[in-house]
């Protein structure tokens, strides 16, 4: 049960990843592959701030700040400097990397008794259910320790927040336009809008959203590490796609919803896989396998679709 | 009013591919005139609509409209002043968006987006009513992607667009060239009626003699980048289609006499 729970409260963490993925692969068409960084930055620099005895919740929105500040460096430097989307996200996630180990000067930050927005999710907790700290609740007859039980709660409620947030963004104005951004910039430009900075402001919320994610993970497991964001934009497009193909629809509110669920469930896939004796130093090369097997399995069903049907006039 | 003086462009220059696009073309477009631009396939009309546009700064010229000179401004920019329709159908849209949505971008044009709604009660009534002037049926489809529309039913929203806040100048390149006769005619007959309610200042490239001779009060005709022809006042009123054909064999003519000389030339002096 704990591991159920522990594997859904980082899924609901990395679903705020899954948005931001979901942001730049999908409304803008752009392969922004910061990410890596970012997610990292975000954790580095809600540690190194927690330890310094910042609090947790300005500490979280500096990581959100400082991620959103990655995504427009990427962003100036594909609209500004005309370099190739791919290639941006490249730099900068390579420039990130020594910048993160600057921020933490060291290569791991461990948060221990610094008091975190999990440490205060669990006082609040502590409050709401009338119990001591470090004990356990019962749960539809689960028993569920207090700290795990209050940070699902706590994440559920921010990333709910958070998902709904975006969804109403992308009705505004602002967001309208940032849709047909990624839709038509042709058409979009010639109704008046900057496509340049739309699509700075577009990569600025997505690497603060991932950044975030960052921030949080770093306050659940307890530690901020330079290596955290190997392969997180894999990690975040294949919850992307598995949300999309639960959802079936292209409405952006189930869209929205498709990602923070489809990295729910790849988070207790992977959970259950490893508890079955995965072996840890498969995962990446597997979660890259499953993308890749996303990305090509629709054009290939289609190529034999056609080819399958001269056959079954023969017979 | 439009003022175009002396804009030249050249595309790759230095090169082998290089084009010549635009040679020092310069015209005036008085406030509510309608000019039709015509021209063989490459002879740069829309070339000239693109650097009005601001697709492209020109290597050379200035623009005004509108009593501001706007030669240097980005094409974003400049879409506070103009309202554009391109040829493709596909490229006035955002097809995944619903029509509603594309209405409510276009009503917007050039202004400032900030966190408001996109879309309220009020602005979807007008956007219906709107709409059912077009008389296609759409006005109960307003929340359907755009992308699943016809061509033709397509190039009419976008002609509501890029006049739903009335522009000082009105592109339209070749906007029905796409189109079945029919719905050609339909988005023909719309563009008509939006331009004499509006008394909208028109640039509208087509290869359409018919559609350059009911529509529009002007008719400039270019060549290699050039104005060639420039039809107006009793001219222009008395001008037919076959007039118009007769100088695009006039054209053609003297086109198949270049390379005959061009190699008489060579024969007798290299
Ligand atoms: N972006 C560009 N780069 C290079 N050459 C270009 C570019 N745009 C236009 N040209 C060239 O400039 C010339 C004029 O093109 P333009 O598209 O203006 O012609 P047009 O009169 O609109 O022709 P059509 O009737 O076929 O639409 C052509 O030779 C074309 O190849
Ligand atoms: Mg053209």
């Amino acid at each position: 049960m704990t591991l159920l729970i522990g594997a859904t409260t980082i899924g609901l963490i990395l679903a705020l990843l899954a948005m931001g993925v979901y942001l730049s692969f999908r409304i803008f068409n752009f392969p922004d592959i910061t990410a890596d960084g970012s997610i990292t930055l975000g954790a580095a620099v809600t540690a190194i701030l927690l330890v310094h005895h910042v609090s947790p919740g300005l500490a979280t929105l500096a990581g959100f700040a400082a991620g959103a500040l990655a995504g427009m460096t990427t962003g100036i430097l594909h609209t500004k400097f005309k370099i190739n989307g791919l290639l941006s996200g490249i730099l900068v996630m390579t420039a990130l990397y020594s910048v993160n180990l600057h921020v933490m000067s060291k290569s791991n930050v461990p948060l221990l008794n610094e008091a975190t927005l999990v440490s205060q999710a669990e006082t609040l907790g502590m409050t709401w259910f009338q119990v001591a700290a470090g004990s356990d609740l019962n749960v539809l007859g689960w028993s569920v320790g207090l700290r795990d039980a209050a940070t699902l709660l706590a994440m559920l409620l921010l990333v709910g927040f958070l998902g709904l947030l975006l969804y109403l963004f992308f009705r505004t104005n602002l967001g309208t336009a940032m849709r047909a951004t990624g839709d038509n910039p042709q058409m979009i430009r010639a109704l008046g809008v900057s496509v340049d900075f739309i699509i700075i402001l577009g990569l600025a919320l997505s690497n603060g959203l991932i950044a975030l994610s960052g921030s949080l993970l770093a306050q659940y497991q307890g530690f901020a590490d330079v290596q955290m964001g190997i392969g997180m934009v894999v990690w975040g497009l294949a919850s992307v796609i598995i949300g999309e193909a639960l959802v079936g629809s292209s409405r952006i509110g189930l869209l929205i919803t498709g990602a923070v669920i489809g990295s729910v469930l790849f988070r207790l896939l992977v959970a259950i896989a490893l508890r079955w004796g995965l072996n840890p130093n498969d995962l990446k090369l597997i979660t890259a396998g499953f993308v890749f097997v996303a990305l090509v399995a629709p054009s290939l069903l289609r190529k034999l679709k056609p080819a399958a049907k001269p056959e079954s006039s023969k017979a | 009013m439009l003022t175009i003086s002396n804009i030249t462009k050249t595309f790759n220059p230095g090169t082998p591919n290089e084009v010549r696009a635009l040679r020092d073309v310069s015209l005036r477009l008085e406030a509510g005139s309608f000019l039709i631009i015509i021209g063989t396939n490459g002879s740069g009309k829309s070339t000239l609509l693109n650097a009005v546009a601001g697709s492209f700064l020109p290597d050379f010229g200035t623009l005004t409209l509108a009593g501001q000179n706007i030669t240097f401004w980005t094409e974003h920019r400049r879409a506070k002043l103009i309202g554009r329709v391109f040829q493709n159908p596909f490229s006035g849209t955002a097809p995944t968006m619903s029509i509603a949505e594309n209405l409510a971008m276009a009503a917007m044009r050039g202004q400032p987006r900030g966190l408001g709604w996109a879309l309220n009660h009020k602005l979807k009534a007008e956007l219906r009513d709107r709409i059912r002037s077009l008389n296609m049926g759409l006005e109960n489809r307003i929340d359907n992607a755009i992308g699943s529309l016809s061509g033709g039913q397509r190039q009419a929203l976008t002609l509501l667009m890029a006049s739903w806040l009335k522009p000082d100048l009105l592109l339209l390149d070749e906007h029905t060239a796409a189109l079945d006769p029919k719905s050609a005619d339909q988005v023909i007959r719309l563009t008509h009626d939006i331009i004499q309610r509006d008394k909208l200042t028109t640039l509208m490239v087509t290869h359409s003699m018919q559609q350059a001779v009911h529509l529009g009060d002007r008719i400039v005709m270019m060549h290699r980048g050039e104005v060639l022809h420039d039809l107006q006042g009793a001219e222009r009123a008395r001008v037919r289609p076959e007039d118009l054909l007769k100088r695009f064999e006039d054209v053609r003519r003297r086109e198949q006499l270049d390379p005959t000389v061009a190699e008489m030339l060579q024969k007798n002096y290299i």
